[in-house]
This record gives structure tokens, sequence and C-alpha cells, in this order.
């Protein structure tokens, strides 16, 4: 019983994920840790891997109908693992909570930007021909992104999906794409560190790598007929999510030493 | 005169007409033709010759065949790449399935060794796929003449060694 429920759980983090260029990691971890009672230490190398499977059986859908766009995400990746590799080794200078914090307050205003706009940013008409502009913000946002994932253990897609669609005026559904491209290199990246140290629960990984392939594959077939409002209202919940965990997780961390 | 239309030589038609006086003396360096009176069956001819166009293959020029092969490989290209992250993806997927599967039959060494050899197969294939597509498309990139994503791509690959080795989450 419990197989198939995990294999529910990742038919909707994959299928979310695939939607939304995310990896579906966001959804899957508080949904280990809380529904199935499974220890974040285990919960957080199983959703890395959920990410890189949800990667691999959606990317595919979408270079083959161009929708994502490989130019871009290569030069954002090279930014995002540098970011990473920064973000690795001034974590032990940081305050995990404080940076928790800060990312959560900056989702939380993207979010709600997202869901009042009352007059939508204007999208490029189509989604073949469109000019990424831009690059210094979108490099600089990568590396930031790719610093907040290894100091946070977040993927990068709740902040790049936004910063390729606002910041360098790529269409929604072509940033969501090509985040779902990027997100698997570096989720592959931080799995094998956690299957070095043996952190990775085999038993648990698979029926939640079924249940992500099985739910990536349909949801990349209907990501290019679902309007793009709709995507991005559902983003916008789905990043209300990321910050109301981020807010929690700093929160928790703050909260005895403002106590004190 | 060519086939076009009558010419009419010296200047140009909208300040003479076709009666005035003799040829300048470099006539042919500005020959233009006369347009000639719309011809009336035209209405009646256009359908058929719109239909001949239909026939007709539409040849380009020169450079279009090489600008279409290069969008042909291009699209062959991801084609490939998308063949091989969806081969990785199902595969990986298949040996989970059949580990899951083997859990099924009653508990024994040799099932529980080979659930463990799937598990670590499959696992080892997904964690390799988006890898050999990031290598695959800058490849493919280089090819084509892009080598600034063939440079990007092998950073990419480079760091994330580096990082993988060093023990960073990348």
């Amino acid at each position: 019983m419990t197989v198939f429920l995990l294999m529910a759980a990742g038919v909707m983090a994959g299928g979310l994920g695939a939607l939304l260029g995310i990896g579906g990691g966001i959804v899957l971890v508080p949904l280990l840790a809380l529904g199935f009672d499974i220890p974040l230490e285990q919960a957080v190398p199983a959703s890395l891997m959920c990410v890189v499977a949800n990667s691999c059986a959606a990317a595919a859908s979408y270079v083959e109908n161009k929708l994502s766009d490989l130019r871009l995400g290569l030069t954002l990746e090279l930014a995002t693992v540098m970011g990473a590799i920064v973000g690795g080794l001034v974590a032990a200078f940081v305050a995990e909570a404080m940076v928790a914090v800060v990312f959560g307050l900056f989702t939380l205003f993207v979010s709600l930007q997202m869901l009042l706009l009352r007059t939508p940013v204007q999208e490029p008409v189509s989604t073949t021909e469109y000019v990424p502009v831009n690059y210094p913000l979108g490099i600089s946002g990568s590396f930031v992104a790719g610093g907040l994932s290894a100091l946070l253990g977040v993927g990068g897609g709740p902040l790049k999906v936004p910063l390729m669609s606002y910041g360098m005026r790529v269409p929604f559904k072509v940033a969501s794409a090509t985040s779902n491209l990027m997100v698997g290199v570096t989720g592959a990246a931080s799995v094998a560190a956690y299957a070095w140290r043996g952190h990775l629960n085999l038993g648990l990984v698979a029926p939640l790598v079924v249940g992500v392939l099985a739910g990536a594959s349909v949801g990349s077939r209907f990501m290019p007929k679902v309007p793009t409002a709709v995507l991005k209202k559902l983003f916008a919940a789905v990043l209300l999510l990321v910050a109301g965990q981020m807010l929690w997780k700093g929160g928790e961390g703050l909260w005895p030493s403002l106590w004190k | 005169m060519n086939e076009v239309g009558p010419l009419m030589h010296g200047v140009h038609p909208s300040v003479r007409g076709a009666e005035a006086g003799p040829p300048a003396r470099n006539a042919q360096a500005v020959a233009l033709p006369v347009p000639e009176p719309f011809p009336e069956a035209l209405p009646e001819a256009l359908p058929e010759a719109l239909d001949s166009l239909h026939d007709e293959p539409v040849t380009e020029p020169d450079a279009r065949p090489h600008a279409r092969r290069w969008a042909a490989r291009a699209s062959r290209g991801e084609r490939w790449i998308a063949r091989m992250l969806r081969t990785g993806a199902v595969m990986s997927g298949g040996m989970f399935v059949a580990s899951l599967a083997l859990e099924l039959l009653p508990r024994d060494e040799s099932v529980h060794v080979a659930i463990d050899l799937l598990r670590k197969g499959a696992a080892s294939m997904l964690l390799v796929t988006p890898v050999a597509r990031l290598a695959m498309a800058g490849t493919l990139l280089g090819l084509r003449g892009e080598w600034r994503y063939t440079a990007i791509a092998a950073g990419v690959l480079g760091l994330l060694a580096l990082a993988v080795g060093a023990g960073f989450q990348a």
C-alpha cells in the first residue's frame, strides 16, 4: 500500500514539476517528511533523485518540441554550477536561517506579484521567435540560484523561471521547459554527493521515480496545451508554498536567538 | 526589344511619349520597358496560372538549400538529445519497475541481490543521463560551429566533476 501511495506522490510531483519547470522536489520533501514520516536526510536525496527523473522525462519532450532553449540553458547552467560551488564554500560562514528568511520573502514577493498583478507583463507572441535580453541579470540571478540551492537545499527552478520569464523576456513556457532541462544536471551532481555519503535509500527512491516518470510524461504532454495564464497562477501558488517553507525554516532557526 | 514589352529609348516614359523625336545617343544605357496595357483576359487566365504555380516545384536561390541543410541538421541533433534523454528515463524506470516486481517474489538471497543490482543500475543510469545530455548538447553545438557553447558545456562538466569530486553539493 505504501508503495502505491509513494507512486501517487511521485505522479503528482512529476506532473507539477514538468508543468512548471521546478523539478518537483519542493513539493515532495514536505510530503515525504510530513505525510510518510521519512527523515529529512533521506527525503532530500530521494526528492533530488526525483528531480533528475523529472528533468529527463519532461526535457525529452520539450527538446523534441523545440520548447527548451539549449543555448540559454547551457549559459545559465554554468552560472548556476559556479554559484552552487561558491554557496558550498561559504555555507560555513553564512547563517542559513537568515538566507532562508530572505529567500522566503523574495519568493513571497514574486508570487504575490504574479497573483495580484492587474496588468500582466507582455509575453513574446511565439515560443520560437524571441530574443533573450538582459543576459547579465540572467547570469547573476542563476549564480544566486545556484548558491541558494547549495545553502538551502532547494532547486533553482523557483528562482530561474521568473528570472528568465520576467528578467530576460523569455516566454513563460520556454522558461519553464529550459529550467526543467537545467535542474537535471545540478540535481544529478547533488544526488551523487549524497549517494557517496550513503544517504540514498533506493528502496524509497524506486516507487517515487516510477511515479515521477509517469507524471512527468503526462505533464510534459499537457504543458504546451495549457494556457500560460493558468501556468503562471499555478506557479505563483507553488511559490507561495516555497515561501511558506522558507519562512518557517528561517523562523525556526532565528526564533531562539531572537527570544534570548 | 525584350520579351516584356516595347522599349522606349532616351528619356523616361513619364516625360516623353512614344511619338516624340529621335532617340538620344546613349539610348541603350537607359532603355526602359513600356508597360503594355493590362490584358483584359487576365481574370480568366489567373486561376489557371495559380494552379500551375501549385504544380511546379518552388525553386529557391543557392543559399537556401545550405540553410535548410543546417536547419535539418539542428533539428536532427535536438531529436538525438531527446531520444537519449527518453532512453535513459525509460530504461531506468523499467529497471526500477522490475525491482519492484521482484519484491513480490518470496525473499531469497538471489532475489535480494537482483533487486539491489537493478536499483543501483537504474539510479546510475538516471544520474548519468543529464550529464550525457550536457556533453551531447555541447558536442552538437560545436559541430554546428557554435564553439562558445561547447566551451560552456565543457566548463559545466569540469565544474561538476570538481564539485562532486570535492564533495560539494552542487
